[in-house]
């Protein structure tokens, strides 16, 4: 494969006058499932071949995609990006330019424990079917479960013009659990999701029993509660909906290539935006983390990166075309999904650091308010506006947990609200999730519980 | 580059495969075969910076053995082996699998409606150059004014075909394309930093109009630059496209497809009949609308396309299905399996979920107001609940009327209530109908909505 990306990428180098070029392959294998109250819809297999090509042709960029690793369609394909590029930069009035990196040559190798590709899909099954009886079993008014299973094993070739080769293994575990319940026309929904860079031992910490039990339990105890009202409150944010907060209401704004969108990090690049408390990391060195990588696909190697610091923004995720702009480093956040697209900055792992306090401290302080437990779903707006929807959520009154809550969100705006977190846990609990930017890819977030002293709920009582 | 693969080539690809799925011992056999290619230049931060190029192609095989059933695909289809080993996979995969006592067969042949408007050889002949252009055109209409900043959009050109065959004596083919272009602005003066705006504009034939996605995607920003607050309560609301889209997909439409029904995952169930809405909802899954987005002669299995009301006049009629869910429950399939490609399996899901347009103006609509808030782009609409259709999203941005005219915009209000209750709160109903992708629709106005304000 080396010589083939090397040939590929001197094409563009040599015949069409490239500044840059890289050739990303990759081969990988799937297999996945939907099961719905025990029965598989239908057991998949499959395999996703293919090359990226990419080159950089008087400040534009071309790109071209085919799924092939036969050597004429690949230099078809690189003479097409070339002529693309010279198309697209026509208008240029700010050329595309590149941050130095050294050039690596490596080979990355992943020892899975239990590698699922030596699993039997009848395990993977039974699995999945442990998971949903227990889900089913308990409680009557549990009415649906489904199990979404994926693993992908593989591949991943990256070669530029700069003399950079890397080999790397691809592997992820990944499974999403649903369950409905049902009880005198009042509807509920449950969810949890679990993915490992390890392997099938994921399955050994977050046993198909416990998932099913947490899934059933949140599910049921939804039937009895209440809407919550809407207005300014006091939270606790547990690490689960931390993980999100971090991950939303920062995360996106601290890509550099959104923060150079207009993004409001632009304006605040060494100001204080946060409390004390608040420390932000984007780490993609983390053992075993979904979001966890040893390089990206420009070649960088991952890092772990500070973004705020005791409140003050120190660093963005960048990758070579934003380091450049920036004057920076690149981090090693440039990701592609596959090999249909072109990589673009992504968060890995992002977290909030932890600091002291325990779990009775931080409710103490509140007096009518939130604990928002678990979430179902965020969004994040240049303009700093985030959304976080919640799953799982309860009353604090005086202090003291209080009734069960249902399909809350929290709002607020990043710039007033991270002033606002005004004690942080000294837990920690990171979780496996996706994120979406036109692109899907594996991500970890999390951190402590932490309290805020104002966000904005959105109930309808 | 690759040229695209002829309705024969591709035809003949998917025969082969249910020939040796049942040579090979499957009792039923179906293939999926996709051949796509997309051109597309993209802007970011105000200029175009690059042009993409993507073939794609693949073959997705179900089969069936003693009623398990196996699934596999590959994207490798150009060397000898690959249909004996994608059929052994999916072969493997079904035996690993477990029987299903409720699968009854693969869809059967049936005739197929004309389709009109979905294909158009213009968009294959597209050059980068021409994408250029319109992106061109699209951002100078968009870059009159310097607080309005171009973040990322382009234009793009696609061709996509598909065949379906299976051991039923189905044999399909169709083939598609789309042109579309888009921008996602923000407006910026002094520390202010409007949210995302987004417009686009997309068809099956060549008719873009690329001046005015640029010039409304200037336009919606800085109407949001100078905001004020709103008081938290109920007022009349109206929902752009934007927000009906995003709404309705993660609740709504879940609650008419028959597996949700069934399954006890929609507040629909035993409501067929009954009035779920206000009079003026009518609303038509449309698979056949000329020149629709999702419009096809066939579904993701080979079933015909059709038009099937969902709600007339407030009244629920009909739920959607694919085929395995109409034959366990002894109807028809709907035509609504639908596939993200030829590595999925089908699943239930809306074509053109059309809600039929009224007669009033925008501005008509806009002038019954008294006191209420246009909102267009909502944010967190995916965390909505799925089953019971509880939403709690933010307004980014939203507009205040006032005694019928739009007065000023606010933001980060949000917006909390249940999609089945807005069903019956919904008043009136504007001309302005529009293709989105899986929604069509006009804006509505809906009454009592509980906005939170900020």
């Amino acid at each position: 494969m080396k010589d083939l990306l090397k040939k590929v990428t001197s094409i563009a180098t040599e015949k069409f006058n490239a500044l840059y070029a890289e050739a990303r392959a990759q081969s990988l294998s799937k297999t996945m499932f939907t099961m719905k109250e025990g029965r598989v819809e239908a057991a998949k297999q499959g395999t996703e071949n293919g090359v990226a090509l990419r080159v950089l042709v008087n400040g534009a960029w071309g790109f071209a995609s085919v799924g092939s690793f036969n050597a004429e369609i690949m230099s078809e394909a690189v003479s097409s990006a070339c002529a693309m590029a010279k198309t697209a930069g026509i208008r240029m009035k700010t050329p595309i330019k590149l941050s130095a990196i050294k050039s690596i040559e490596d080979q990355v190798h992943i020892k899975a424990k239990k590698n699922p590709a030596e699993i039997s899909v009848e395990e993977k099954i039974e699995t999945a079917s442990t998971l949903s009886r227990v889900a089913l079993r308990g409680d009557k008014r549990v009415k649906s479960c489904t199990v979404d299973y994926m693993d992908l094993a593989g591949s991943s070739y990256f070669g530029n013009s700069e003399g950079a080769y890397i080999e790397q293994d691809k592997l992820y575990v990944w499974s999403r659990a649903t369950a409905s319940a049902l009880q005198n026309g009042v509807y509920t929904f449950s969810r949890e999701e679990i993915g490992s860079t390890a392997g099938y031992e994921i399955f050994d910490v977050e046993t198909p029993d416990a998932l099913g039990e947490k899934l059933a339990k949140r599910a049921v105890i939804q039937l009895n509660a209440k809407a919550p009202k809407g207005g300014v409150f006091p939270v606790l944010l547990g690490p689960n909906v931390v993980g999100v907060f971090v991950h939303e209401a920062f995360g996106h704004l601290a890509e550099a290539d959104l923060a150079l969108a207009g993004g409001v990090l632009s304006q605040n690049l060494g100001r204080k935006i946060g409390s004390d408390l608040v420390t932000f990391f984007d780490d993609g060195t983390l053992d075993n983390a979904f979001g966890s990588f040893k390089y990206d696909d420009e070649g960088t190697p991952s890092q772990k990166t500070l973004l705020i610091k005791d409140g003050v923004v120190v660093g963005l995720m960048h990758n070579r075309e934003t380091a450049q702009r920036f004057n920076a480093q690149p981090t090693g956040n440039a990701r592609a999904e596959d090999f249909h697209v072109e990589p673009i900055i992504r968060m890995r792992n992002t977290y909030m650091a932890p600091r002291d306090q325990n779990f009775e401290e931080l409710l103490e302080g509140i007096k009518f308010g939130y604990f928002l437990k678990s979430f179902r779903g965020g969004q994040a707006n240049l303009d700093g506006t985030f959304q976080v929807g919640i799953q799982e959520a309860y009353e604090v009154v005086n202090g003291e947990l209080g009734e069960s809550v249902r399909d809350a969100s929290m709002s607020g705006n990043t710039l007033e609200t991270l002033l606002k977190v005004d004690a942080v846990g000294k837990d920690f609990q990171m979780n496996a999730g996706r994120c979406g930017k036109g692109q899907t890819v594996f991500i970890g977030d999390g951190g402590p519980h932490i309290r805020v002293s104002e966000v904005t709920i959105g109930g309808s009582s | 580059m690759v040229a695209v693969l002829n309705k024969e080539a591709i035809l003949s690809l998917a025969e082969k495969a249910v020939k040796v799925g049942l040579q090979k011992g499957a009792s039923e056999a179906e293939a999926f075969a996709y051949d796509g290619k997309a051109t597309s230049v993209g802007i970011e931060r105000g200029q175009i910076t690059k042009a993409n190029h993507i073939v794609d192609r693949g073959l997705g095989v179900r089969i069936q053995v003693n009623k398990a059933i196996g699934f596999s695909y590959t994207n490798i289809i150009d060397k000898e082996e690959a249909v004996e080993d994608i059929i052994g996979k999916a072969l493997a995969a079904a035996r690993a699998s477990r029987p299903d006592k409720n699968w009854r067969g693969l869809p059967e042949k049936k005739p197929y409606a004309p389709i009109t408007n979905i294909f158009d050889s213009k968009i294959l002949e597209l050059r980068p150059e021409d994408l250029i252009d319109l992106s061109t055109r699209m951002l100078d209409a968009a870059q009159g004014d310097k607080r309005v900043f171009p973040i990322e959009g382009g234009a793009g050109a696609g061709y996509s075909s598909t065949a379906v065959v299976n051991s039923n004596n189905v044999c399909v083919f169709e083939a598609g394309t789309m042109v579309e272009c888009s921008l996602a602005t923000l407006a910026k003066e002094g520390n202010t930093v409007t949210p995302v705006c987004f417009e686009f504009n997309a068809q099956r034939n060549l008719n873009v109009d690329p001046e005015w996605v640029g010039r409304e995607a200037a336009r919606l920003p800085l109407s949001s630059l100078k905001t004020k607050r709103v008081d938290t309560k109920n007022y009349k609301v109206i929902f752009t496209q934007f927000a009906l889209q995003e709404l309705f997909y993660y609740t709504l439409i879940n609650s008419v497809k028959a597996d949700s029904v069934e399954r006890l995952q929609s507040p629909f169930k035993d409501k067929l009949g009954t009035k779920v809405g206000s009079e003026v909802v009518n609303i038509i899954d449309d698979g056949l609308l000329p020149g629709g987005l999702r419009t096809s002669a066939f579904d993701g299995e080979g079933v015909p396309r059709q038009k099937t009301p969902v709600i007339e006049k407030g009244f629920l009629k009909n739920f959607l299905y694919d085929n395995y869910t109409a034959q366990k429950h002894g109807k028809e399939s709907t035509g609504n399996a639908s596939r993200a490609g030829y590595l999925s399996t089908p699943n239930i899901e809306a074509t053109n979920f059309h809600v039929l347009p009224g007669t009033k103006s925008p501005e008509g609509l806009v002038g019954e107001v008294e006191d209420g808030l246009v909102v267009s782009y909502l944010q967190g609409a995916h965390s909505s609940n799925p089953v019971s259709g509880e939403f709690s999203v933010v307004a980014a941005p939203a507009w205040r009327i006032c005694k019928g005219k739009i007065d000023y915009a606010t933001r980060g209000v949000m917006l909390a209530g249940n999609i089945f209750e807005l069903l019956k709160n919904v008043v009136a109903v504007a001309s302005n109908d529009r293709m989105m992708g899986q929604l069509v629709a006009p804006w509505l106005l809906v009454e009592n909505v509980r906005v939170i304000g900020k």
